[in-house]
């Protein structure tokens, strides 16, 4: 497989008998996952609570290790250092992003901390990232926020601003956890057709991860679905 | 030429803006336990020197260092148990350390090299030092202005900075080699037992009296230098171990943080009480 800037060659994400166990605990996390991802394909993880959804989209981003078998991203084997450059290619937006409320960060600022990964030592932002930023609020309808300190917004807000960020980055590959999880029905179906919307116009592949599939069942290519660590059905792919 | 009082104060200042700084992104970076060890560490370092009559300064740098580099190593491979490896790494540090001073010639706790390293002496600061305590704090003002937009990610959200493509783990270990060698820096001047208060005193009044990262940044390294110059002050005039001095001041200041930060938000509350 091949990591190349733009359109990857082969598969995006590809696990290979994966078992992940947090430290403590006996039983694995996610047991004997099988999964090969292409690439321009909007991904719809789902499954009860408890199920290994946010495991298995930590595993695809090598934030945790399988314990056997083998992960890549883009190519990468996510147990390597080169994970890290693979990284750099995707975004991510966390389910426990809430911040608190003396978070003095500005919403804009965070937005462009999504940027530093590719940043040289002392390399300012510069007008394109800044473009960038007011292109992917003027999709969620969020320019207004962009002046505010993180902590004084609402966590339907604080979601949309990283939903932002990951887009900004215009990434080959978005993990999204519980990205509808506080919003309201109008953010979710703006949401929901924004990431489609994203697949469609830039040959990327986008992770949903949601328990709660109406807002985007409707626009996902593939729907995998997870029950105790395991995937019990894969449909579109 | 500078006399040694002024070579002590210019030393006190740097020392409390360097380790006020490193304490800042030591508490950011949830690396205390490690910074706690390392300064441990480099009080083995210190005692060793003394046993084989080497120069204290650069021993306690050597198995500061190295310490960091294993701490570092650890740390990105083990999950869980991290906090008693760094405490295992402390005890048998503090462990080699007195081991060290049993062994040595010095028959009492008071004898000069003995006594500089365990509670710090204004009269250990030589131009040479102070040379490498500004070269160091320059080093780490470059550092962390040359990836300010990296740390500043690792800041706001470490999982999500990693998730990104931050090289976090570099990071991390570049911060513990900056703490180890300021600690070892600072060694002297304030004493083996007592060289991390100026990691974390300064910051934890810095995050009562001010809200934003860059504000608590400058100030928990002006605290630092304040506390640095005022317990050295304290030392001199009623004869006492600098390093006592300072961890009682920057101590004192951090009580009188919390004082402050208690009544403001009581008056906040009034305020906003009245409004409604």
């Amino acid at each position: 497989m091949q990591v190349v800037r733009g359109i990857p060659k082969g598969n995006v994400v590809e696990l290979l008998g994966v078992y992940v166990r947090y430290s403590g605990s006996d039983r694995p996390a996610i047991l004997d996952v099988n999964l090969e991802v292409p690439p321009k394909r909007l991904v719809l993880i789902t499954g009860p609570n408890g199920a290994g959804k946010t495991t298995l989209v930590e595993t695809c981003l090598g934030l945790l290790k399988p314990m056997r078998g083998r992960a890549f991203l883009l190519g990468a084997d996510t147990s390597r250092r080169e994970v890290v450059q693979a990284r750099r290619m995707c975004s991510y937006v966390p389910q426990d992003f809430m911040k608190p409320p003396y978070e003095t960060y500005l919403a804009e600022h965070v937005i462009l901390l999504g940027f530093s990964a590719y940043k040289a030592p002392f390399e300012p932002v510069n007008r394109k990232e800044r473009e960038r930023v007011l292109w992917a609020t003027k999709l969620l309808g969020i320019e207004e926020l962009l002046s505010k300190p993180m902590g004084t917004l609402s966590g339907g807000q604080q979601q949309k601003v990283l939903i932002a960020r990951a887009l900004a980055r215009r990434p080959m590959v978005a993990f999204f956890d519980e990205p509808f999880a506080s919003l309201d029905r109008e953010s979710r179906t703006l949401v929901a057709e924004t990431l489609r919307k994203y697949v469609d116009s830039q040959g990327a592949t986008v992770f949903v991860v949601s328990h709660d599939i109406s807002p985007i069942v409707g626009h996902a290519d593939i729907t995998v679905k997870l029950s105790d660590g395991r995937i019990t059905r894969v449909e579109g792919c | 030429m500078l006399n040694i009082f002024s070579m002590a104060i210019l030393a006190a200042i740097l020392a409390g803006c360097l380790c006020g700084a490193i304490g800042f992104h030591v508490d950011h970076f949830k690396v205390t336990t490690l910074s706690f060890s390392i300064s441990h560490a480099a009080l083995a370092g210190a005692s060793i020197g003394i046993v084989l009559s080497l120069d204290s300064t650069y021993s306690a740098m050597a198995a500061a260092t190295s310490s960091a580099l294993l701490l570092g190593l650890i740390f990105s491979r083990v999950e869980r148990g991290r906090e008693l490896v760094s405490m295992a790494v402390f005890s048998t540090s503090s462990a080699i350390a007195l081991l060290a001073i049993y062994m040595s010639t010095a028959r009492v706790l008071a004898t000069t090299s003995v006594a500089t390293v365990l509670w710090g002496s204004l009269l250990a600061v030589t131009p040479q030092k102070l040379i490498i305590l500004l070269t160091v704090t320059i080093l780490f003002l470059l550092y962390i202005s040359a990836f300010r937009m990296h740390i500043d990610a690792i800041l706001y959200d470490k999982k999500l900075a990693e998730a990104e493509g931050i090289d976090v783990q570099a990071h991390t270990l570049t911060l513990l080699l900056f703490t180890s060698i300021a600690i070892a820096s600072t060694l002297k001047l304030t004493g083996g037992f007592l060289v991390f208060t100026l990691l974390y005193n300064p910051v934890a009044s810095a995050s009562q009296l001010a809200r934003g990262a860059r504000h608590q940044l400058i100030l928990s390294s002006l605290l630092g230098s304040a506390s640095a110059v005022s317990g050295l002050a304290i030392s001199y005039l009623f004869n006492l171990p600098v390093g006592a001095a300072i961890t009682l001041l920057s101590s004192l200041t951090l009580l009188i943080s919390y004082g402050v930060r208690a009544t403001v938000e009581r008056t906040r509350l009034r305020e906003a009480s009245k409004i409604n």
